[in-house]
């Protein structure tokens, strides 16, 4: 099938690729479809593209690769309804903001995106009890011009 | 929108198993006791407000020359 990106155009993607949002996400209840897209892979960051709103794209992030202790406990009931266990982990991610400059760009550590891609479910977890905020910094000392720049390694 | 007074002690039954009960009142502070099966996710209003409108923030559209630049970025692990 063929859905329609405002960031990306036309995008051609398998009825297996979509990654089903039951609970929509805080903000935008009504929108349960989404497609990852990853344009390197070797990249941290990869987005997220509703299936029904063009304009509708979340910046994500490895949060592990910024923050190599980040951690929580998801609840039994999360556990269940993503059909996720020790042996099964899902893949974690977290939704960046980026205000004027890339530099400043912030992730949300309280409200992870998880999701069970051989599922194909998701949802955007409120951690309780956190000491985790909505906007952390990723590039606290700026950004090396070198890395941009020069990108690959 | 229903507007309930309540006493401590009294309870607000919400449907067949949501249970909201008025614990005490002190000063400013209300203290709510809530019964309601797990799968129910109760959030903190100001919380849940909080993730909303960061992600209303994070959807708004970032211009593509940034956007480029994210995908030559390479973050040494």
């Amino acid at each position: 099938m063929i859905i329609q990106s405002t960031r990306f155009g036309e995008l051609t993607i398998a009825e297996t690729d979509i990654i089903n949002f039951p609970h929509g996400i805080p903000g935008f209840p009504e929108e349960k479809s989404f497609v990852a897209v990853v344009n390197d892979p070797g990249s941290p960051f990869s987005f997220l593209q509703s299936t029904t709103e063009a304009y509708l794209a979340f910046l994500l992030a490895d949060p592990f690769t910024f923050f190599k202790d980040y951690e929580f406990v998801l609840d039994d009931q999360v556990d269940q309804e993503l059909g996720i266990s020790k042996d099964k982990p899902p893949q974690v991610f977290v939704i960046a903001t980026v205000k004027e400059k890339l530099a400043d760009m912030t992730v949300n550590l309280l409200a992870p995106i998880v999701i069970n891609s051989q599922k194909s479910i998701g949802r955007q977890i409120v951690l309780e009890k956190t000491a985790y905020g909505t906007r952390h910094q990723l590039f606290p000392y700026g950004l090396i011009e070198q890395q941009v720049t020069q990108g690959g390694r | 929108m229903l507007a309930l007074t309540r006493k401590p002690g009294e309870r607000i039954v919400i449907g067949d198993n949501i249970v909201v009960t008025v614990i005490e009142i002190r000063g400013d502070n209300i203290r709510l006791a809530i019964d309601a099966p797990r799968e129910i996710k109760i959030y903190r209003g100001e919380l849940y407000d909080a993730i909303a409108a960061e992600n209303q923030q994070a959807a708004t559209p970032i211009n593509m020359p940034d956007i480029a630049m994210l995908k030559a970025l390479q973050i040494k692990k």
